[in-house]
């Protein structure tokens, strides 16, 4: 429980660098979104005046997210201010992006708002995604891809998180679902940096948190279970530097403040 | 639940009844997830001397002594029966017993600079209750303390993170053990506001290597308590009775105010107790303190059962001796094997790390190992001994360490 206030600048980098790679995972695993992005081949940037940009790929029925804006874009929707760009993808209508290039690819720009609105409802966990195991999957996949690119932002701009990983050690954390693949985020806090990724670790993870299946990182994703008890049966495994994951967990628990604030 | 070792299966079957009925299953610190889950066991049976046997029938010897109470050994026949005569005629009436004045007067002879003493039941007690009436004395709000140091589980100091508001802690305010300039910076910013100091004997974080004081650190923390008409609160909780019976700060050459004590005051028993200066009483009378259980007299006749065999026995200077056995045989056999392992903290408290283990999981081997050998190590808290530990036990102990870093040093660990 934190009462700090939300950074806007923390939101909008949530969005741009902890939701919006999660394009590629949910492209990658779910039939629905494979169908949205059929045989499109576009460029999409989303940038914030004077800020960060970040560019999604859609190609060969696969989406791949990059930092920047790409050279040759499709579409640029640009937002004003990060509180612009928060207030777009928190659902408000009104707050829509200027198309400043490609407005007039108005079939991409609906194939593109059919496959964030499918994003979205993997991620808010929709009755008719959590209906199916392979939903359930998904959703626990994506939630823990967020919670750990999430650390990034959380580590330059809020509070409490910088708090919370100043007081622990510095190393590498890698967190896991045992037996899925394209399902492990890591996190490398250094004394002075620090980044974060989604595949393999880029080297020894100083600790390692894993969950025993989907079904068990679905509900803890969810907050729907006792993660202490989960740790005492096993369903739940913490090693190596436990102070890290302790202070990174911490962190983490910042993401669902600012993405449900 | 996932795979149960055959070694822990009871305490596997026992914890997950527990996960349906307790939140965390087990709490606090003897969670399974403050140790190494599926590698120690969860629940005991039983307990005797140096040693106890967990649900499964596995027997350990002891190094953690109930965290810290158990100073005299498990089921000390001295201190049962005291606690068993007083339970005999009673064990919680309407008023204290006899036996709660005695305490306290043994008490006060016994750490020189107090002249009253009040009981509680645990740490948390205790210190909470220390702040207040250096509060109450001194008409101020701030209370400063060391970063990682451990003084219970009330909002002000608690290390959980859960349930807790910013205002909690808006008085309180930390530095790093030692940094003394860190200190002066807070009492200058916090001059004529600065209500306590309340600081263990020597710094024992959870996770690290314990921390002595430093040369000219506790005479400098006192006689700017001193100066600045600041309550010194020593939480002497874990090392209390084990490093000296006059109190620990006797051993580091310095004077508290207040002093907070529990794990060894009753071998076991649920007791605990602050001691003050005669300046002090006034505000002590003041604070209001109690417990549905606080006045009970077994507990307290346990505990001056306790503290008379540890004068009579010499405790403190066992405990040192067995403990520099333990430690001196660890690291030697450390070398043996190529490992580098260093101790810290008292003898009579100590804990034990390897060098060049960041991750800690060397370190959680071993005392994995050891444990599944018989005798407990706790990888992430320091351990405790206690003075029905014999030098056989030493032996013992020193010999499954042995083969546990034979282990490790074949499975290049």
């Amino acid at each position: 429980m934190s009462q700090a206030a939300v950074n806007p600048a923390v939101l909008s980098r949530l969005y741009l660098h902890a939701v919006l790679p999660c394009l590629s995972a949910l492209v990658a695993n779910d039939s629905m979104a494979q169908q949205i992005v059929g045989s499109a081949r576009a460029a999409i940037v989303f940038r914030i005046l004077r800020g960060p940009a970040i560019t999604i790929r859609l190609a060969n029925g696969s989406a791949t997210y990059e930092r920047g804006a790409a050279r040759a874009p499709s579409v640029v929707l640009q937002f004003f201010s990060d509180r612009h760009l928060n207030a777009f993808f928190g659902g408000n209508a009104l707050a829509v992006p200027v198309p400043i290039w490609g407005g007039w690819r108005l079939a991409l720009l609906a194939r593109f708002t059919k496959l964030t609105d499918r994003l979205a409802a993997v991620m808010d966990g929709h009755p008719d995604v959590l209906a199916t195991a392979a939903g359930r999957a998904l959703h626990a996949q994506l939630s823990l891809i967020v919670a750990g690119l999430g650390l990034g932002p959380l580590a330059s701009g809020d509070g409490p998180a910088r708090s919370a990983l100043a007081h622990c050690p510095a190393g590498l954390a890698c967190f896991l679902i045992e037996g899925a693949q394209n399902a492990t985020v890591w996190f490398d806090h250094g004394p002075a940096t620090c980044d974060a990724g989604w595949g393999a670790p880029p080297r020894r993870p100083d600790v390692t948190i894993s969950f025993v299946n989907y079904a068990i990182a679905f509900s803890a994703m969810r907050e729907e279970i006792d993660t202490i008890a989960a740790i005492g049966t096993g369903d739940i495994k913490v090693t190596g530097l436990v102070p890290l994951a302790d202070g990174v967990n911490l962190a983490m628990e910042r993401v669902s403040d600012y993405l449900q604030a | 639940m996932t795979s149960i070792p055959n070694r822990y299966r009871r305490s596997h079957e026992l914890f997950a009844r527990a996960a349906k009925v307790i939140p965390c299953g087990i709490y606090g610190h003897t969670s399974p997830v403050a140790s190494l889950p599926g590698e120690f066991p969860y629940y005991a049976a039983r307990a005797k001397g140096s040693h106890y046997w967990d649900v499964d029938g596995n027997e350990y010897i002891d190094y953690l002594c109930g965290y810290g109470p158990v100073v005299l050994g498990h089921q000390h026949p001295e201190v049962e029966a005291a606690a068993a005569e007083q339970q005999s005629r009673a064990l919680c009436v309407n008023h204290p017993g006899e036996v709660m004045v005695e305490l306290a007067e043994h008490l006060v002879s016994l750490i020189d600079f107090s002249a009253w003493s009040v009981f509680g039941k645990n740490g948390s007690d205790m210190t909470t209750w220390a702040v207040q009436v250096a509060r109450e004395h001194t008409g101020r709000r701030k209370i400063l303390k060391v970063t990682e140091a451990y003084h219970g589980m009330d909002p002000w100091c608690t290390p959980g993170h859960a349930g807790l508001v910013d205002e909690d802690r808006v008085h309180i305010h930390e530095f790093d053990w030692n940094d003394l300039e860190a200190f002066d910076r807070l009492l200058s910013e916090y001059r004529n506001d600065v209500a306590g100091v309340i600081l263990t004997p020597f710094h024992h974080p959870v996770f690290k290597a314990s921390v002595m004081p430093a040369p000219g650190f506790w005479s400098h923390v006192e006689s700017a308590c001193r100066r600045e008409g600041i309550v010194l609160i020593l939480d002497d909780i874990r090392a209390g009775f084990r490093l000296d019976l006059r109190g620990s700060h006797k051993l580091f050459g310095f004077e508290p105010d207040l002093i907070c004590l529990c794990k060894a005051l009753a071998n076991g028993h649920p007791l605990s107790a602050a001691l003050g200066r005669r300046e002090l009483r006034i505000a002590a009378s003041r604070v209001f303190l109690t417990g549905s259980y606080w006045n009970s007299p077994p507990a307290m006749a346990a505990s001056l059962a306790c503290l008379k065999i540890m004068q009579r026995d010499k405790t403190p200077e066992t405990l040192r001796e067995r403990g520099e056995a333990l430690m001196q045989g660890l690291v030697e056999a450390g070398k043996r094997h190529g490992y580098a392992m260093h101790c810290s903290g008292p003898a009579a408290v100590p804990f034990i790390i390897f060098a060049d283990d960041p991750s800690m999981r060397r370190r959680q081997r071993f005392c994995a190992e050891v444990t599944r050998r018989g005798a407990i190590f706790h990888p992430h808290h320091n351990w405790f001994m206690s003075s029905a530990l014999s030098p056989e036990d030493i032996d013992s102990t020193l010999r499954m360490a042995d083969g546990a870093l034979a282990q490790m040093r074949d499975e290049k660990i």
